[in-house]
């Protein structure tokens, strides 16, 4: 590879949009991992309040956002 | 609001109700509205897929759109994003398929809509729009006020499809469908004008 193509690049890496872009679809794929995760502990048993401790977040934040499932 | 609606796009917004349903997903989104518009025949939307030469290419925006679903939603583009942070979603979506059955990532409707809106009585189900369907309609009609009509189109929904970042406009755009050559077929010569 060529100086100026490994430049031209490197310098595409620094654009913002694709940066912004990876962490809004890293987002959302988080959000699609949550819910098949908490899904599956519920299936297997889990209480609201063993899911919410794993997630470090409150069970009534856990219940509000999976509980009509 | 919605009686200005045509037909046809009545007949795209209850289609995109049933696709939700066919495929299990908790709201109505957008890629739901454009399998709709793949399904009408003879109306205003169909007439310029058709002659950018979608009608022979309908299945293989289904199988882009299938793949989409199965990505948990993601884009071929937010793909492409994440990989350069060096995250492989397909590597991720076959791992949780293994532990958790195919198709596991699949979209479990997140931002889902709530409560009543003006076409809650044109569609009057009970499956909720996602937002981004929501802003699809809205913008949809601010598609027609652009162009001067006086009523809503399918094509109008087609348009606002193309013009809204995401998974639907992608997929239309690498078909060869996008918000400018839309716009050249449905409205002829012209520069796209924003709507």
């Amino acid at each position: 590879m060529t100086e100026a193509t490994d430049l031209a690049e490197r310098a595409g890496d620094r654009d913002p949009r694709i940066g912004l872009r990876a962490v809004s679809a890293l987002r959302r794929l988080l959000e699609q991992l949550e819910a098949v995760q908490v899904r599956s502990a519920r299936n297997q048993g889990w209480s609201w309040q063993e899911i919410a401790a794993e997630l470090g977040v409150s069970r009534q934040a856990v219940h509000k956002k999976y509980g009509r499932q | 609001m919605f009686e200005r609606f045509t037909k046809d796009a009545r007949a795209v917004v209850l289609g995109a109700v049933d696709h939700a349903e066919r495929l299990h997903a908790e709201t109505v989104e957008e890629q739901h509205v454009l399998l709709a518009l793949l399904d009408r025949e003879a109306s205003r939307a169909s007439f310029a897929l058709m002659s950018l030469g979608l009608a022979e290419r309908k299945e293989s925006v289904e199988q882009a759109l299938a793949e989409a679903r199965r990505r948990g939603g993601l884009s071929r583009a937010d793909a492409d994003a994440l990989s350069g942070l060096g995250i492989d979603v397909s590597e991720i979506v076959s791992r949780v398929e293994e532990a958790h059955g195919e198709g596991a990532l699949r979209a479990g409707g997140t931002g889902a809509g709530r409560g009543r809106s003006w076409w809650s009585g044109l569609v009057g189900g009970h499956r909720p729009f996602a937002q981004g369907a929501k802003d699809l309609l809205t913008e949809s009609l601010r598609m027609a006020l652009a162009q001067r009509d006086r009523y809503i189109g399918d094509e109008h929904l087609l348009l606002a499809l193309a013009a809204r970042p995401g998974v639907a406009a992608e997929v239309l755009a690498d078909h060869g469908v996008t918000y400018a050559s839309l716009r050249r077929v449905l409205y002829g010569g012209g520069e796209a004008k924003a709507g």
